[in-house]
């Protein structure tokens, strides 16, 4: 096709933004959220690579990233905005009205689902989204499938005059595979962008069979590889979505947006009413499923026979694949029968459990430390980031979506001082959290004087994603300088009376000012007051302040009582059994020194 | 040719590189190949597991008893993760410890798994490079020659893939784990 094609190891969240850069993208925006952070590095990558001129953004929140790409798309613009599927909730509002215009140009809204969830509060499927608002929806099974269909769904949009959503999901935007690049328009199309033509690809022959799979996404993948592991390629045909197709019957509240005929689903059909029976794999949600106009014929979630939450993986797609199986006698010459030997011979082997944590270092634990000890009793509405795992420290105990640390704060205040009590409340929240959704409602705290303590810890950078500037810092996406828009200076023209900016590390003064927080709200009548927790995310600098402390010798001085342990979660420490005491793992140990204060007995010395 | 692979390590030890080592030396030599890691919410020190399918595969993802090979950068991560591991598999693990529980040496010849134990903190240590006991153990696994894997292909790639002063210190690590298994005697499976 063209002499200059090369290829490229990438991931999917890469191959997504070569094939948006390939298809003529010109600005792109968007928030960060695992899994789709790395498309914007990616796209700023491969715009520098082409020598283009795309201009590409960290938006504050997702609504922003979408109405900023709406906005472009509506001046006639090659247009796109990414965020993970919780953050598409965020941008809802746009969205609902953007799917009806007409746009001069083209919109792709990249929204990445996260089956677990692994990384997010919910488990949520855009498809079921879009499909419910008639908004087209692509689905691809692999990075470099997704490269095609980014490429398609921008030349889509562009065509069709209409918003287009990409989902992809953590184990397509994660994998790794050789992409092939090609020079900007020219990338081969897939079969589905000629809309008048089938708008699925047929993995095998429609010969009629007793099973059909119908598959979308990386569990297409993964049911091609049961498939041909179990040794069924010759009796069960897979059938591929990559762009989904079109609701049949109207469901209530929907309205198409008038300005699309969508695509017939006539190939889809067929291979329906060519199969006795139908299994359909999906995540996260029971869209295909819903779709299929054939209840009784269809195998899914709707029957329990797909686990109805939860990623779908490869063990279990199989044992769902040979389930089914037996149950229509159809023969699988290749079984897998788990061998009970494995699980037996580890349960006399003891290997440390790794659940999430703080990194050992962590500025966060120090101020979830200060918190819990201040008010031990307190009520601590959290949030979401990395500090979300101050669960494990006592002093998070809620974690609904961006924001409402301080939104359920109030509510706490008001449910408490309604029923005549006076219970302290300490609420927590990072630096980008608290621009992406908290200002509305400080705002509306403020104005009804909510009495509560909110410490916001700021770690220069949005960690939990991959270090994206946030507005503070006054750096874009593409390293470039800015304008710099600093937390305090907000808070104050709201008119918060207490103020305080701290070092979590100094632990004395920070427990100490949260007493004076809570002081000056009983006294005054008035909230919330603020302590920002300021410190840099360790492995964001992490040269700048390791070893502060000299290493603790708790192997000595240590009486084993566990203390450190609770309070602190680090991963550092490790509880000896046999010697009763507490071991550091000096590899990991940031000497950060919090520890120490944790402990009553053992006062390292700072270092000069 | 299909072969399934699974690096086992936790945060910080360099089992992303090793992985992409893996699928890029794979893909350099004409064959397809796919990779998908699991790694937790940002944490140093937390469990990293990635998986590498080379061959006629449409997804990253392995079953359980259904990889060729388990690379354990850290020994707790190999009993973790030694479910992966089908029958005539083989481990290869970073450990201090000369002799497994016996219920898994049983259970490991049981299911004829060759088990190949490597030092591989020591010998990084040697060559005062403590964080590329990865290495270490790349190549002492190069030397059993897994197609496409041979010490040959694997360096080119890691000659690719790092740089400066390091390059070179990468690669004295990568020829010790080679020379251990070499002298060892190690019976390629």
């Amino acid at each position: 096709m063209t002499k200059d094609v090369t290829t490229e190891v990438m991931i999917g969240n890469y191959a997504i933004a070569r094939g948006l850069v390939e298809a003529g993208l010109e600005l792109a925006a968007a928030y960060p959220g695992t899994p789709s952070s790395e498309i914007i590095p990616g796209i700023i990558e491969f715009n520098r690579r082409e020598k283009g001129n795309i201009h590409a953004e960290w938006s504050v929140n997702e609504r922003c990233a979408l109405e900023a790409a709406f906005g472009a798309a509506s001046a006639g613009k090659k247009a796109a905005c990414m965020m993970k599927q919780v953050g598409l909730n965020v941008a809802f509002p746009p969205l609902l009205k953007a799917r009806r215009k007409r746009l001069k140009g083209a919109l792709v809204i990249v929204s990445c689902d996260d089956p677990g969830p692994q990384s997010s509060q919910t488990e949520q499927d855009t498809r079921l989204l879009a499909t419910l608002f008639g908004i087209p929806v692509f689905d691809p099974a692999s990075p470099k499938e997704a490269s095609d269909v980014a490429y398609t769904a921008l030349k889509y949009s562009a065509e069709k005059h209409i918003p287009v959503i990409l989902r992809s999901t953590h184990r397509v935007s994660h994998a790794r595979e050789a992409v092939q690049l090609y020079s900007p328009g020219v990338r081969p199309v897939l079969p589905m962008e000629n809309v008048s033509a089938p708008n699925v690809m047929p993995d095998t022959s429609y010969v009629p069979a007793k099973l059909g799979i119908i598959a979308s996404g990386m569990s297409y993948s993964i049911v091609s590889d049961v498939i041909s592991e179990l040794g069924l390629e010759t009796l069960v045909p897979v059938y591929k979505v990559i762009k989904m197709p079109q609701v049949k019957s109207s469901i209530p509240g929907q309205r198409l947006n008038g300005l699309e005929q969508q695509d017939e689903n006539l190939e889809f059909d067929k291979f329906i009413n060519n199969m006795d029976r139908i299994l359909v794999i999906e995540e996260t949600d029971s869209v295909l499923e819903a779709l299929i106009d054939n209840g009784n014929k269809v195998y899914g979630r709707l029957n329990g026979y797909v686990p109805d939450a939860g990623e779908l993986t490869y063990d279990i797609v199989r044992d769902v694949v040979e389930r089914i199986s037996a149950d229509l006698e159809i023969r699988v010459s290749n079984k897998f029968m788990p061998d009970p030997l494995i699980d037996e011979s580890l349960k006399g082997v003891q290997f440390p459990p790794r659940p999430p944590k703080l990194c050992a270092g962590c500025a966060h634990r120090a101020s979830f430390f200060a918190m819990r000890q201040a008010f031990p009793k307190a009520i601590f509405p959290g949030d979401i980031g990395c500090y979300t795992l101050g669960i494990s420290q006592g002093a998070v105990d809620t974690c609904l979506d961006m924001g409402s640390s301080v939104t359920m704060a109030s509510g706490f205040y008001d449910t408490i001082n309604q029923d005549g009590k006076s219970i302290p409340i300490l609420a927590s929240v990072g630096d980008s959290t608290f621009f992406h959704a908290c200002l509305p409602p400080l705002y509306d705290a403020v104005k009804k004087q909510k009495r509560f303590v909110l410490v916001i810890m700021d770690n220069g950078t949005t960690a939990m994603t991959g270090m994206q500037p946030t507005p503070q810092t006054g750096i874009m996406a593409d390293g470039t300088h800015g304008g710099q828009v600093l937390m305090e200076n907000i808070i104050e023209g709201f008119g918060v009376a207490f103020l305080r900016i701290l070092d979590p590390f100094d632990i004395s003064h920070m427990i100490n000012t949260i007493k004076e927080a809570e002081a000056y709200i009983s006294k005054n009548n008035n909230g919330p007051a603020i302590i920002i927790a300021r410190r840099e995310c360790l492995l964001f600098s992490k040269e700048k302040y390791t070893g502060m402390f000299d290493r603790v010798a708790f192997e000595e001085e240590c009486i084993g009582c566990k203390r450190c342990i609770k309070l602190l979660d680090c991963p550092a420490m490790f509880f000896i059994d046999e010697k009763h005491k507490i071991s550091v793992d000096e590899g990991l140990c940031a000497e950060c020194g919090t520890c120490s204060i944790a402990c009553g007995i053992i006062r390292p010395e700072k270092k000069a | 040719m299909k072969l399934e692979i699974v690096c086992a390590g936790v945060g910080g030890r360099g089992v992303l590189l090793a992985s992409t080592i893996l699928i890029e030396t794979a893909i350099s030599n004409g064959h397809h190949a796919l990779a998908a890691d699991e790694y937790g919410m940002s944490q140093r020190g937390g469990s990293v597991v990635s998986l590498v399918k080379i061959g006629d595969f449409k997804s990253p993802l392995i079953g359980k008893e259904n990889a060729d090979i388990l690379l354990a950068f850290e020994e707790s991560e190999f009993y973790r993760n030694l479910g992966f591991l089908k029958k005539g598999g083989l481990a290869i693990v970073n450990t201090r410890e000369d002799v497994l529980p016996a219920e898994i040496d049983n259970m490991l010849s049981t299911r004829n798994i060759s088990y190949l134990p490597v030092k591989a903190d020591n010998v990084a240590a040697e060559k005062n490079m403590l964080q590329a006991s990865n290495m270490a153990l790349l190549g002492f696994f190069s030397y059993l020659a897994v197609e496409p894997y041979n010490a040959q292909t694997i360096r080119q790639t890691i000659r690719e893939r790092t740089r400066g002063k390091f390059l070179e210190k990468n690669l004295e690590v990568f020829d010790l784990g080679y020379a251990i298994a070499q002298d060892g005697n190690i019976r390629k499976p």
